[in-house]
């Protein structure tokens, strides 16, 4: 592998340009998309475990 | 004093009625032991225990019992089941084993029920083998449970269970009961809480009187966990109803985790212990589309304190008293501290990791069943160490050295077909104490062909990242990761 394909702002041992590139698509999926879908279903759980406290639970 | 009762069938079971004074129920147990769905006819012995002084008994004893007009008993009477190999001499009072030439009567015993003088609800703290209730779940959580027993120290695998009082405990509590001594018995971190303790740990004050017996709030038990040192987490069915896949797919992680459910189902006001799982048979569906673990899952064990340990429950929402598993609306589970991932994130993570598909050689997105649960790196590394000709030697020397915290998420990567032979294509291993904001929580992600490491040192660079290739082990899939739950075998 030439070496001076993974040179870049930060060394990555063993990757290709095109992993690299489907590093990048990953992280940006997870910024734009992933995590505030993760944040916004953590908070929608929230609320509906604070309706769920008063289930009366006694059969 | 001690009796011995030969079984050659269930049928033989209502002679407990003969042994056992009628305030503890012997008829009412024998029926129940008796049912179809009861104890298998690999039991081939009870053992009678009279004036056994049974702790979780004695707690409620002390605290209400001993305070009523009418008087009850201080004792409890527990039975003890054995296969066919065990004898018993009444005159030396010997357990032995016939056809065991290291005379290891553990291996034949099946585990106990204690009965208490309370004249109806009498099945107290139980630790029965899933091996001999019939209709049970291939894969249990279940933890050694240590029984002294004339002189003898004996060991059953299995998960408590108990009738609930009625009065002083209800189903609630009797959930939460089991699942704190499944804890305190499979973990030493944890200490034992009796059944008092329980009803008392409920409430912020005492909770005397009739106030047990109205039944306990959701909010109530995650108290009861939170004053037992867990951390615990309450997730409730979305408004789609069962159709909210996404809670049911975390339910499964967390069973599949090896953590017992504290499962409400309100529309009965029940609540139940989730112990368990039964995979459905495999099949080629032929069907386009990614699916996870709870697709595949055919019913649910749970420990209801209306029946045996183990009841076995189907999926779709029930009618009247019976009830499926997509009648759990909301669950609590008891996490350790260092759990900050939670499931909600690795649901939504776990296909996104197909992005990195072509990087690592994972099979097509919507070909692929995932499964995802939490174990530690620990575990991790011993299944990998018992395997280690399924692993490249770099791979290998990555997961020995990479610096995982305590608990992981693991993410399984099958095709159809791999699933079908328990097998699995790739593994992506979760830092479970990542933030919900990283864009890259990973350790590991790797299939057959090729691995991607993430040291995780530093913060804020990926100068810890590396790849590379994987020989080819000569095998068509890694081992599926089933370390959690201990497998039934029926008996």
């Amino acid at each position: 592998m030439d070496k001076k394909e993974n040179e870049g702002p930060e060394v990555i041992q063993g990757l290709t340009p095109a992993d690299r590139k489907a590093i990048e698509d990953f992280k940006r999926e997870m910024n734009e998309k992933v995590i505030p879908e993760i944040l916004e279903a953590v908070e929608e759980r929230c609320i509906l475990a604070a309706e769920s406290r008063q289930w009366h639970l006694k059969s | 004093m001690y009796t011995w009762i030969p079984l050659n069938s269930s049928t033989d079971l209502p002679q407990l009625e003969k042994h056992i004074s009628p305030e503890y129920g012997p008829a009412h147990v024998a029926k129940t032991l008796a049912d179809p769905d009861g104890i298998s006819s690999a039991v081939k012995a009870v053992l009678i225990e009279s004036n056994y002084n049974d702790k979780d008994y004695r707690s409620t004893y002390y605290q209400f019992y001993a305070k009523k007009g009418q008087g009850y008993r201080a004792d409890c009477v527990r039975l003890h089941f054995f296969d066919g190999a065990v004898t018993f001499d009444e005159k030396t009072l010997r357990l032995s084993c016939a056809d065991s030439r290291d005379n290891r009567v553990t291996d034949h015993y099946f585990g106990y029920l204690v009965l208490r003088p309370t004249g109806s609800t009498t099945i107290g703290r139980t630790v029965l083998t899933p091996d001999i209730r019939r209709g049970a779940c291939r894969l249990i959580i279940a933890a050694y449970h240590k029984v002294h027993l004339l002189g003898l120290t004996l060991k059953v695998q299995g998960f408590p269970s108990m009738d609930q009082h009625c009065d002083i405990a209800v189903c609630a509590h009797a959930a939460c009961w089991s699942i704190l001594r499944h804890y305190s018995e499979r973990h030493n971190v944890y200490r034992e809480f009796l059944t008092y303790d329980i009803t008392r740990m409920a409430h912020e004050f005492n909770p005397g009187g009739l106030v047990p017996s109205k039944g306990l709030l959701m909010a109530h038990a995650e108290r009861v966990f939170q004053e037992a040192g867990m951390f615990p987490v309450v997730v409730t069915r979305g408004r789609s109803g069962p159709g909210d896949l996404s809670f049911y797919r975390q339910l499964i992680a967390y069973v599949e985790s090896g953590f017992p459910l504290f499962a409400a189902i309100p529309r009965i006001r029940h609540a139940v212990a989730v112990v368990g799982y039964e995979w459905r048979p495999a099949v080629n569906t032929g069907i386009s589309g990614i699916r996870h673990a709870w697709d595949e899952i055919k019913s649910l064990a749970v420990v209801d304190d209306n029946y045996l340990p183990y009841l076995s429950i189907d999926r779709p929402v029930g009618s009247g008293l019976l009830y499926g598993a997509e009648d759990i609306e909301g669950f609590i589970v008891a996490l350790p501290e260092k759990i900050f991932y939670s499931a909600d994130a690795v649901y939504k993570v776990a296909p996104t990791l197909f992005k990195l598909g072509l990087v690592v050689g994972l099979p097509p997105e919507d070909e692929s069943i995932i499964r995802y649960f939490i174990t530690t790196g620990s575990a991790l590394r011993r299944f990998v160490r018992d395997r280690e000709t399924e692993f490249d030697p770099n791979l290998l020397t990555e997961i020995m050295t990479l610096p995982f915290a305590q608990f992981v998420w693991i993410v399984e990567f099958a095709t159809e077909a791999l699933w079908a032979l328990g097998k699995i294509e790739g593994r992506a291993v979760i830092d479970a104490t990542a933030s919900l904001t990283e864009d890259m929580p990973l350790w590991l992600l790797h299939s057959r062909t090729k691995a991607l490491v993430f040291d995780r040192q530093q913060v804020g660079t990926d100068t810890g990242m590396k790849g590379f290739e994987l020989c080819d082990m000569g095998h068509t899939g890694f081992s599926r990761m089933e370390q959690n739950l201990r497998p039934t075998q029926t008996k």
